[in-house]
């Protein structure tokens, strides 16, 4: 695959290595001159000196035989231009950017951009996994459905322990699929399982009804 | 007209009088405040500061109920983002936008941007005036 | 000071004749081999693996002609043509895997937007090489 990368910082400069590790052609696009001589002088000349964001460049680095372009500079909007640009004049079938404003997913995902990695929510995500004092723990998003997968930690001090699911109130477009215990097989629960301290209750619900969903199975 | 100017340079400043004089009502973003003393003193419409490609900034502009969106900082790719929020997330009626690049500026014309290259333009003048016979 | 693998990089400029005629009297009295090497540039908007058949008929040119140059200094010239997007790099890279000990390249005096330019290929060459190097400029008056 003929692979370019748009940006030749730390994040550009490790995923052309892992790219080049894989048996990948990669060139990188970096504007800096001092950035883009280090990566010359580090990789080898897989690096060119120019702006990603301009046709000319583009072309002269042959983005037309170029199967994906990935734009990982500092800013939102030049891996916005970077991408659009290698999709509507060059016609790369794949473009991924990254992106540091959370909120900008969804406006790439409307203008046309195909993967969109958005590296603020990713540190928030693992930061999430590690601190086990959140009762929800976000998992994993079900892209285009508005839905996510979420595990919540019943608390020791749960006032729903020793009650059944069905007397809970769980909000509509929330599902239970799976109650973890320690030492035990995981079950699939029904109305009828009891909570108990410390339960792992993985479920999918609708981000809307992520905090209703959490307030009704600790009970706070 | 209600119309959202990014970008508070000469030009941006400019327009921002010239259409206030004509009636309508204008709102000018720039994420430096010192930029808004380019603004005329009797301006009266209102002056934000904040980023113009951030979604929550163009909403308290008064975004959603923008009839025009006009972007006019010094970065084209800024510029070309600001406005394909204003288009396709706000749907705005109108939005014009300013790319240096020539190239970038066809491309996004195709896109269905309202766009305009000074590069171009200001060329095409020098040249007209170079090749009159001066009067 | 003694050398055994001698690398002359050719380009199909005037020079290359005086930087293997050189290169043919230094590595007499060792005995050293001499290898000369064409790079030919293959531009990103094709695969590296393109064949440009008159580019390589160009190339061969070229080097025939340099065995023949080093033939009438009583040298034998072995010679290789490698394809590469940047020369520079590929010659430095050359230099390291024939444990080369010197590189001759020449160079003629040139100018770029009104200066007097080194280009870009000697540069990386004389800040990356392995080994000796001896950059030859030739005098036309």
């Amino acid at each position: 695959m003929y692979v370019i990368v748009v940006g030749g910082g730390r994040v550009g400069y490790y995923l052309a290595k892992a790219l080049l590790d894989e048996g990948h052609e990669v060139l990188i696009l970096e504007k800096a001159a001092a950035i883009a001589s280090i990566v010359s002088d580090e990789l080898g000349s897989i690096c060119v000196r120019g702006d990603g964001c301009e046709a000319t460049t583009l072309a002269s680095v042959g983005t037309n035989r170029a199967d994906m372009l990935i734009a990982v500079t500092g800013d939102d909007e030049d891996n916005l231009v970077a991408c659009q640009v290698a999709k509507h004049m060059f016609n790369v079938p794949r473009t991924v950017a990254r992106i540091r404003n959370p909120k900008n997913e969804n406006i790439f995902k409307t203008l046309g951009i195909d993967v969109i990695v958005n590296t603020t929510n990713l540190i928030l995500e693992s930061i999430e996994e590690e601190v086990p004092t959140h009762t929800l723990t976000h998992l994993r998003d079900i892209r285009d459905k508005g839905l996510g997968i979420v595990e919540v930690k019943i608390p020791p001090d749960a006032p729903t322990i020793g009650k059944p699911i069905r007397e809970l109130s769980l909000p509509e477009g929330s599902v239970l699929s799976l109650v973890i215990r320690k030492a035990r097989k995981p079950i699939v629960p029904s109305g009828a399982t009891i909570l108990e301290a410390e339960d792992q209750i993985i479920a999918v619900t609708s981000h809307e009804s992520e905090e209703a969903l959490r307030a009704a199975l600790s009970g706070q | 007209m209600k119309v959202v100017i990014m970008g508070c340079g000469r030009v941006g400043a400019r327009l921002a009088s010239l259409l206030e004089q004509d009636g309508h009502s204008v709102t000018i973003i720039d994420n430096d405040s010192y930029s808004f003393r380019r603004l005329a003193p009797d301006f009266k419409g209102t002056a934000l500061i904040g980023n113009g490609i951030d979604e929550d900034v163009l909403r308290s502009a008064g975004i959603e109920e923008a009839d025009a969106f006009i972007a006019l900082t010094q970065g084209d790719n800024r510029n070309v983002m600001a406005s394909q929020i204003a288009k396709h997330i706000f749907n705005v009626p109108r939005a014009v936008c300013r790319i240096y690049d020539p190239l970038r500026r066809d491309m996004y014309a195709e896109l269905g941007i309202e766009t305009i290259s000074p590069t171009t333009i200001f060329a095409q003048i020098l040249r007209e005036k170079l090749e009159s016979q001066g009067d | 000071m003694e050398f055994r693998n001698i690398l002359v990089p050719v380009s199909g400029t005037e020079v290359d004749e005086e930087a293997i005629t050189l290169a043919c009297r230094l590595a007499k009295k060792d005995k050293a081999k001499i290898m000369a090497v064409y790079v030919i540039p293959i531009d990103r908007t094709l695969p590296l693996d393109t064949e440009l058949e008159s580019e390589v008929d160009k190339a061969e040119r070229i080097l025939d002609h340099m065995e023949n140059v080093a033939a009438g200094e009583n040298c034998s010239l072995e010679t290789d043509l490698l394809q590469a997007r940047d020369a520079a790099p590929t010659i430095v890279d050359e230099a390291i895997q024939r444990e080369t000990d010197l590189i001759v390249i020449g160079t003629t005096y040139q100018r770029r937007f009104g200066q007097f330019s080194l280009g870009d290929i000697i540069p990386h060459v004389l800040k990356h090489a392995p080994c000796r190097v001896i950059l030859y400029q030739q005098y036309t008056p």
